[in-house]
Parts: structure tokens; sequence; C-alpha cells
């Protein structure tokens, strides 16, 4: 029995890598699940704590032993002198207790393009961050913050004797560097970042010492704090950035990046290094450079360091000599010497290898369809697996493609507030809860979990997002679907025959789109509406989106309940990625130079509420984002599903040798999980 | 004869450059480009990128341009010798592909030594005892083997070895190995590796090339010159080996062309599944993030090659079948 399970589940697996992902293993493990099977596992949400009073500092410090040996041979300063000045230190309290030095952590990655996989483990390097509970923004990078009275300014303040990981000292000239050299460098960042203009108007950063920056805004910006702590890309550090090859990150090491800058030599030379080493300019030569997946050279102020690159079949990390934080007891963190990433050529090896124990912490990749069978190896495997849900309304949301434009019959529908309430009231989440969450998700609208700062209240979870068939079916008669064919399905009002939807899903995700997609097809049945599962390639499905051309696509709404750092799986404001009208999206993000007017005054509503929060204090945004998560629910701009769920990312796989690791953690996105747990204080017992 | 293999070489160029203009159409055929498959990537794991950061990125790699301008350039690239840079990696295309070409190839020799060592015997067994019960179960397994998909015989393998014999599940190196540079001692893991893949790439071509070489050898062994040869007294193994077999063994020949362009790529999706490093998975994941140049360069070389082989079997058949090199004169 347990071997026919196991095969049927390893079936399930041939068969989503044979159509290159439609994931069919949720449907084949989920069915006889029990009820509830994984609420046990989800702990107590806990991590650990910063110090900032100085005076609590640890005054005396120790090392790793493969450092002290080093310090021996005279290859490395002592510990003291690497460190920033005793008062300076980021200081943390492990979650249990002091760890041990050493071990390697060993760890899955899917190849070049996963670098967020050791990014999010890496995002020490944040000028800001946030704490354990993804709430209270704490210091990282820089030692301390203040935003101006008027909220034009924000300072920083730098941990003075701080050094890149070849030990030159980190200053504010690194910022400097980083703002004249290539923020303002057409060649190398052609628009502006979104995050660092206000209303459209750009930032500047300024040195004001050695070791206070400020950024400076020509209108009140107060949100921008949280800019520089979320998972943005004048936020996320420079290593984490610098993977996305996307120049972002406020900072950059200027003793190294220089040489291959035409200002430093010229443009001839610049090209011409650029070219021996099979690059085609030196804009790409430095986008290689600047990665620190990539590119093992380059000075960083994360904790560990690549050794052996990303583009290899084992990424592989090493501790950061000059690391700048230390534990309680005076020891330089982190504890663990080593990460090796293995290349799994799909994640479907990641999931039979977890199984197999043969990775010490891992909750990337790790599939919740598999739950069962990652329970019943647990023992073997000498694991323990906690779940993380997430902070999300909807770990599958069925977005409404508000501005889609074809068939206009449908564009008519869709555009009505009385059809999309229909549609969700049809939409029995339980039964889906069941079969594709095993019974830990939450069923509900998209609003984010009521815990959440800008949470309205946990009323409007329910809100729009029961099953109510009888006044679904009244909806559907007063829009104007009254007449059914003999089927049961609706008639089209033009006469034109049954009204047939679409709904487009992407196989190969961390959550079954199509199998939901297919059992939400079962239930709309009841309430007359017919609807054309039609699973789409990642791409085709994507530029649907873009071209306007997706009546309905089922996405997830990750990051919505930080609404303002990530603000695309909530509302069409984001021209990069929309779900739910890509000609809304254009329109607000160009201020109306391109795309569509919305029609809907409620969207307008939004749209002024959105834009006017970044500028305004902080208990005026907060009530705009739970006025605007008013009008997201009663609107029903996507229809939620089930969420608060670890699908994303949340099924962690830890082995039972692993110290300092919490029970519960938060997973979301600008929390950077699971670096709000820390990994510098794992160790291994 | 010389003219002859001039005017093959310079239709195999005029054919290599057609394939060159159709995989760069293949590759530009899907909507979207690479920054908007890099979009959904990041989307699909929990990240951003911003629109600012997505313009940036589709100027810098030359993808706001036309498809004609970027041929152009991919081209002039190729004609210095340089393949581009691949997107995703961030390396030279030649690295990445080089890379894996050396494991990709042993793989691929190991199945094809595998599968032409037992179905050549087997087929001409099977031949020559037709109807015997050897016969009937090498039949029996032939079709077995054919009728399973690799993928799914992968799958169980991997499974299997797992549960009941704690083996490391895919890959080609046990994990202490992965990063050790080459000694005798990791050559061994690999040998102790590699049988799985090998057989799991060979089964399926094993069963096929068995029925093939039994069927053609039937139908040789029923032609008067074996009779004729056989009344003569010839021993029954040179009657066999020396005429039929031979010319039994003509499709096999003609068949190299496709074999050459096969030992580059290995299989795609039992690579995918068993998790090896070769070629196969590398050309998919290229696909689908639409890397031009990468995918591009593997389509390209897969064609090339396929070209190249095509032209050494006709010669090798010229050599091995008289009848043909007769005709050509």
């Amino acid at each position: 029995m347990k071997l026919m399970r196991a095969v049927s589940v390893l079936v399930g697996f041939g068969l989503l890598v044979l159509s290159i992902g439609s994931g069919g293993a949720a449907a084949q493990t989920a069915a006889p699940a029990p009820v509830k099977i994984g609420s046990s596992l989800i702990g107590k949400l806990e991590g650990p704590t910063i110090i900032t009073d100085a005076k609590t500092f640890p005054t005396s410090f120790k090392e790793a032993p493969m450092l002290a040996e080093q310090v021996k041979a005279g290859k490395l300063p002592a510990v003291d002198k690497r460190l920033p000045e005793p008062s300076q230190l980021f200081v943390v309290k492990p979650l249990n207790e002091i760890g041990k030095y050493g071990g390697n952590w060993r760890r899955a990655f899917t190849g070049p393009a996963d670098h967020e996989n050791g990014n999010r483990i890496n995002s020490a390097d944040k000028i800001l961050t946030f704490d354990y509970t993804g709430t209270k923004i704490i210091p990282s990078l820089a030692r301390d913050w203040k935003v101006s009275d008027d909220g034009k300014t924000t300072t920083i303040y730098l941990r003075k004797g701080a050094r890149w990981s070849d030990g030159t000292p980190f200053t504010a000239n690194d910022f400097v560097f980083w703002y004249e050299d290539i923020y303002l460098n057409k060649n190398i960042v052609p628009t502006p970042f979104f995050e660092f203009q206000i209303d459209g108007k750009d930032g500047k950063i300024r040195k004001i010492d050695d070791y206070t920056v400020a950024f400076e805004f020509p209108e009140p910006y107060a949100f921008f704090v949280y800019q520089l702590a979320g998972s943005t890309g004048i936020g996320a550090g420079f290593a984490t950035r610098g993977a996305f090859q996307n120049w972002g990150g406020a900072y950059a090491p200027a003793h190294y990046l220089k040489q291959f800058l035409p200002k430093y030599s010229s443009e001839e030379a610049a090209n011409k290094k650029a070219k021996d080493l099979g690059f085609d300019s030196w804009v790409s030569l430095l986008r290689n450079r600047y990665s620190w997946a990539l590119n093992p050279e380059l000075p960083v102020m994360t904790p560990w360091r690549t050794v052996s690159p990303i583009n290899t079949p084992t990424w592989s990390m090493e501790r950061n000599p000059y690391f700048w934080g230390v534990d309680t007891a005076g020891n330089q963190l982190p504890y663990i010497d080593r990460i090796t990433m293995t290349l799994a050529e799909n994640a479907e090896v990641a999931n039979l290898r977890a199984i197999a124990g043969e990775y010490d912490i891992q909750e990337r990749h790790m599939h919740l369809s598999k739950l069962p069978v990652f329970l019943e190896n647990a023992k073997k495997g000498n694991y323990t697996v906690h779940l993380d849900p997430g902070l999300n309304g909807a770990d599958a949301a069925i977005h409404i493609g508000n501005s889609y434009e074809g068939d206009p019959e449908i564009a008519k529908l869709l555009r009505n507030k009385d059809f999309r309430h229909a549609l969700a009231l049809g939409i029995d989440r339980d039964q889906l809860n069941e079969a594709f969450w095993l019974g830990v998700g939450s069923p509900g609208s998209v609003a984010p979990a009521p815990d959440t700062i800008y949470s309205p209240g946990p009323e409007w979870n329910k809100k729009w997002g029961v099953l109510d068939l009888k006044q679904a079916n009244e909806l559907l008669d007063k829009v104007g679907l009254s007449k059914k064919d003999s089927d049961g399905y609706r008639l089209r009002s033009d006469g034109k025959g049954r009204l047939r939807l679409e709904m487009v899903t992407v196989g190969g995700q961390f959550v079954p789109y199509t199998q939901i997609g297919e059992m939400v097809k079962q239930q709309w049945k009841k309430i007359g509406i017919d609807v054309d599962i039609k699973e789409l390639e990642r791409n085709l499905a994507f530029t649907r989106d873009e071209n306007n051309q997706n009546q309905m696509i089922t996405w997830a709404n990750d990051g919505s309940e930080v609404l303002f750092l990530f603000p695309r799986h909530a509302l069409p404001v984001d021209a990069a990625e929309s779900h739910m009208g890509m000609a809304y999206a254009k329109w607000y993000a160009s201020k109306g130079a391109s795309g569509k007017k919305p029609e809907d005054p409620e969207m307008l509503r939004a749209f002024d509420l959105f834009r006017a929060s970044f500028g305004a204090k902080e208990d005026d945004r907060v009530k705009n984002a739970k006025e605007i998560w008013k009008i997201i629910v009663e609107q029903t701009w996507s229809i939620g599903t089930v969420g608060q769920s670890p699908a994303f990312m949340g099924v962690r796989l830890v082995k039972n040798n692993m110290g300092n690791v919490p029970d519960r953690q938060v997973n979301a996105q600008h929390a950077r999980t699971p670096y709000t747990s820390m990994p510098i204080t794992f160790y291994f017992k | 004869m010389l003219a002859y293999i001039v005017r093959r070489l310079l239709l195999a160029v005029l054919t290599v450059w057609a394939i060159s203009v159709l995989s760069f159409i293949i590759i530009h055929l899907p909507p979207g480009d690479y920054v908007t498959s890099y979009i959904a990537s990041m989307s699909a794991s929990g990240s951003a990128v911003s629109e600012g950061e997505a313009k940036a990125l589709r100027e810098q790699l030359g993808l706001d341009k036309p498809i004609t301008i970027q041929y152009m350039k991919w081209m002039g690239l190729m004609l210095q010798g340089n393949f581009g840079m691949a997107m995703e990696w961030g390396r030279p295309v030649t690295d990445v592909i080089g890379d894996r070409l050396t494991l990709t190839v042993v793989i691929s020799l190991a199945a094809i030594v595998f599968t032409w060592a037992l179905a050549l015997p087997i087929g001409i067994y099977s031949a020559v005892y037709r109807y015997s019960f050897l016969d009937y179960l090498f039949t029996f397994v032939g079709f077995v083997g054919l009728a399973i998909p690799g993928f799914l015989l992968a799958l169980i393998v991997m499974y299997v070895g797992f549960a009941w014999f704690g083996a490391n599940v895919g890959g080609l190196f046990s994990p202490e190995f992965a990063e050790a540079p080459w000694s005798f001692a990791k050559a061994w893991d690999l040998t102790k590796h590699l049988p799985i893949p090998a057989i799991v790439l060979g089964v399926a071509g094993t069963a096929q090339l068995i029925r093939i070489m039994r069927s053609n050898l039937l139908d040789e062994l029923r032609k008067p010159y074996v009779v004729t040869a056989r009344a003569r007294g010839l021993p029954e193994y040179r009657v066999i080996m020396k005429y039929p077999v031979r010319v039994a063994l003509n499709p096999f020949i003609s068949t190299i062309g496709y074999l050459l362009p096969y030992v580059v790529s290995g299989s795609i999706i039992v690579s995918l599944v068993l998790s090896l490093p070769t070629v196969g998975p590398l050309l998919l994941k290229a696909l689908i993030a639409q890397d031009m140049f990468l995918a591009g360069t593997i389509v390209l070389l897969l064609g090339v090659l396929t070209v190249v082989g095509t032209f050494l079997s006709d010669l090798l058949l010229m050599w091995v079948d008289p009848r043909i090199r007769l005709g050509r004169e």
C-alpha cells in the first residue's frame, strides 16, 4: 500500500515533467488525504531578536575555527580588527541558544534563475529589514535611520568600521558611487526606479559624512523607509539586486567596480576588456561582475559569499570573514561555515531528494501536495516538517481581466460587479481547501490575514467569499442571464447561444492552478456558468495579460498583504505585471499617458487613495490601505479562493540536528523568508 | 566521386544557413521574450521585477530591436566565432554548453554501447532461431521495453534505487564528489552512477533495434543467395555473418546521421527526470526562458550535427555496401 501510494505520486511527478509542468501530483495525493492533516504542523511564530542598546553589547569577540586558522597563519587580521567598532555592531540574540561553529548547509537549487534561493538566506545586506513577525522595521546594514518631519528626507547611519568581504572599509562613498556612477548612468540604468521617485519626481542620494547618508525627495515620501526595508529595487540589498542584474541596492563596492566603468578608463579600454572576456560590451561585463551569485570575486556585505558560482552544478558559499554581526556572547556570525546548493534539474528531483533527507533546511521548491510523502519519510530522513502559512488572502485567486478586449458581451459582463459577485459566491472553497490545501488554508476573499496591519477586519475575509448558490443565481438572473439551455447553462443575452467563459491557468507552479480551475468549473455548473479551463504556457499567459486577452487568469496574490510594497497582485497599478487589467495598470503607471482609463469610479477612487499614501503619514496610510482593501473586496476585481496557506514556500523540511530554527516563521515576500529567521544564527547541534 | 562530395558539402553549408534562420525564427515564435519569461518566473517564486528594471534589461539585451537586426547581430557574432551570452547564465554560450558536453557524450555513448551490444546479437539470434522459446521471450521483453516510456522507467528505477538500495536520487555524482576535481575516485563514482541512465536511455532503443535487425535479417535469409551458399556447403556461421548480416546492417548505418545529434543532446525528458547535467535539460530551460542565444546555438548545433551525420552515413554506406559504391561510379 505504501509502495503503491509512493508509485502513484511518482507517476504524478512523471506526468508533471511530461507536460513540462502541468501539475498532476496534487490531485493524485490529495483525494484520500485525511482532514486537516497539516494543522498540527503549524507551530508558534518565533524568531531571533536584535539588541540595539549599545551598553549591553559584548566587548570580547570569538570567531570560527576556520578563520582562527587563517588569522594564525597571518592571512587575516584578528577578529576585533575585522568587526565594526564595538558600539556599532549588529548584535543578535539567537532564538534558543548560542550556537556552535561549523558545518555545511546542504540545499537544492534549480538553476541560474533560482538566485533568490541564496539571496533570501543572505539578505543581511539590506539597509533596513523587518523583524521576525514581518511587521516592525529593524536596522540591518544601517545601524539606525531617521525620517525628517516633512517626510522629504530619510537619513541612514552606517556602522563605523564595517568592511566589505575583502577588508575594504564600507562608507557613504559606496552609496555616492552607486548613485552617481551606476544609477545616474543612462547606459546602465535607462529608466529610474519607481520606488526612488515620488509622484514621478526623482530622489537623490547625498553624503553627509563618511557614515551618514541622506535620501532626499522633492515631495514628502514618508513611505520611503518601507521601500528601504522591503524587497524593492532600492532596498533589497546590493547582493540580491545584483543577482537580479538590475543594478539596485543603493550602494556598491566602488573600489572593485571602478575598473569596469569607462569613466575611470575610457570607452575603448572598457569595451576591449569586455570583448576579451567574451562579453559584447562593458555594460554586459559589468552586469555579470555585479552579481554576487555569478562572480566569486565581488566584494559583498552579506554573511556568506559565493565560492562556486550559480551557473555551475553546485552553487557553494563560504562565510564572509568580515561579516559585521555577532551574537550576544560576542561570537562573530554566521555559525555555519558553508552552504552547498546542488542543482536539481527540476523541482521534482529536489522533492525526492528532500524525502531522502539530503537537505538540511529546505523550504523552497517543496510542494504542499507532497506533504503526506514528506511525513511518511520524516523518521527515515531524520527531518521534521514545519508549515509556515502565508499572510496573503488567496494562494489561488481568479483574477478578472477587467480591461479584457475581446468578445464584447463577455467584456461587459466582466465589468459588471453583480456578475463578478455571482461567480465569487458560486465557489465551494471548503471543497478546494480539502482537496488542494489538505485543509490547512483559509477559504475566503482576497483580503489579507486579519492580523496584518492593512487588514480591514476579519469580516472582509468572508465577504463575497462564501458559497451562496441562491444569491449567485439571483444575481445572474438580474444581470440578464436568466435564460438557460437544455443542459442548464445560461445563454448569452445577444442570442449567440451558450455563454462560455474562459479561464487561463498555468501549470507546473507551486499551486496546481489547472486542477483548481477544473474543480471550480464543476462548481460553477450549479449556477449555470460554463467555463473552459485553458492551461497555457506561462509566457503565453503573461503575454495575453499584456494584451488584455485574458478573461480570467488563476494566479496567486502573494505579497498583496504589504499593499504599497507589492501592489501588483492587489490592484492593477504595475505595468510590469498585472492580471486584473493591464490597460488600467498602464494608465495608472503612466499617469494617463498610455493605457486606458478605468470606467469603474471605485477603481479610480482606489487609485487616488493608493497614490496619496506614499507621501502620507503612517496613520493615514494604514487608514487608506484598509479603505482600499474594502474597495477591492467589494468590487471583487479578483475572486479569492483559499489563502493564508503554506503553499508558497511554506513547507519546510528541517533536519533534526539543526539548532535555532523557528517552529514557525513569517512567510512573506517583503520579509525575505527565511531571512527574518536569521539563518546566520542557525547551527548544527 | 570528388564532384559528388563537393556538391554535398555545398548543399550542407546551405542547409546549415537555412537551419540558423529557422532556429532563430522558431525561438521567436512563442509570445513574449526573455524578459517576459524572467518576470513570470520571478513572480512564480514570489519576487518582483519592476517595469523600469524590465525596460533596462530589454534595452541591454537588444530585445527591443526588430528581429532582423537581432539575427544580423547573432550572425555577426557567430562569424567571429562568438556565440553570444547565455542570458540566464550570464556566461558565454560556448562555456555553458561546453561544461555539459563531455558528460552528455559519455552518457549517450554508454547508452549506445548498451543498445548495440544487446540489440545486435539478440536480433541475429531471434532471426536465425525464429519462433524458438528465446525468440518469443526476447520479443515479449522487447515489446514491453518499447511500450514503457523512458521517463516512467526512470522514475521507477529512481524510486526503487532510493527505497531499497539507498542510492542517491538522480544526478551523476555523489554529493561528496560533485565539486571535487577529477580524480580516480570521482571517475569511479561516475562509473557507478552511469548504468542507470545508460539502461533507461537505452531500453527503448534496444527493443526497437532488435525488431529491425530481426526483420531485416529474416528478409535476407530467405533470399536465393543464402540457399546457394548453404548448398555449396559453407559453414552456417559464415553463411549468416558474411552476407545477410552485412546487408541487414544497412539501416543501422543510415541512421548514424541521427545518432550524432543524439549523442550531444541526450534525451531531454529522461535527463530531466534523472536530473542529469546534460545538454538536453539545458535546451529545455533555454527554450522556456526564451534565451535565444543559448537555445539558438544548441538547435543550430544539433542541426549541423544532423547534416554532418547524414553526410558521414552516406560515405559509410558507400564503404559497407559495394552495390551502392558501384552504382555511384
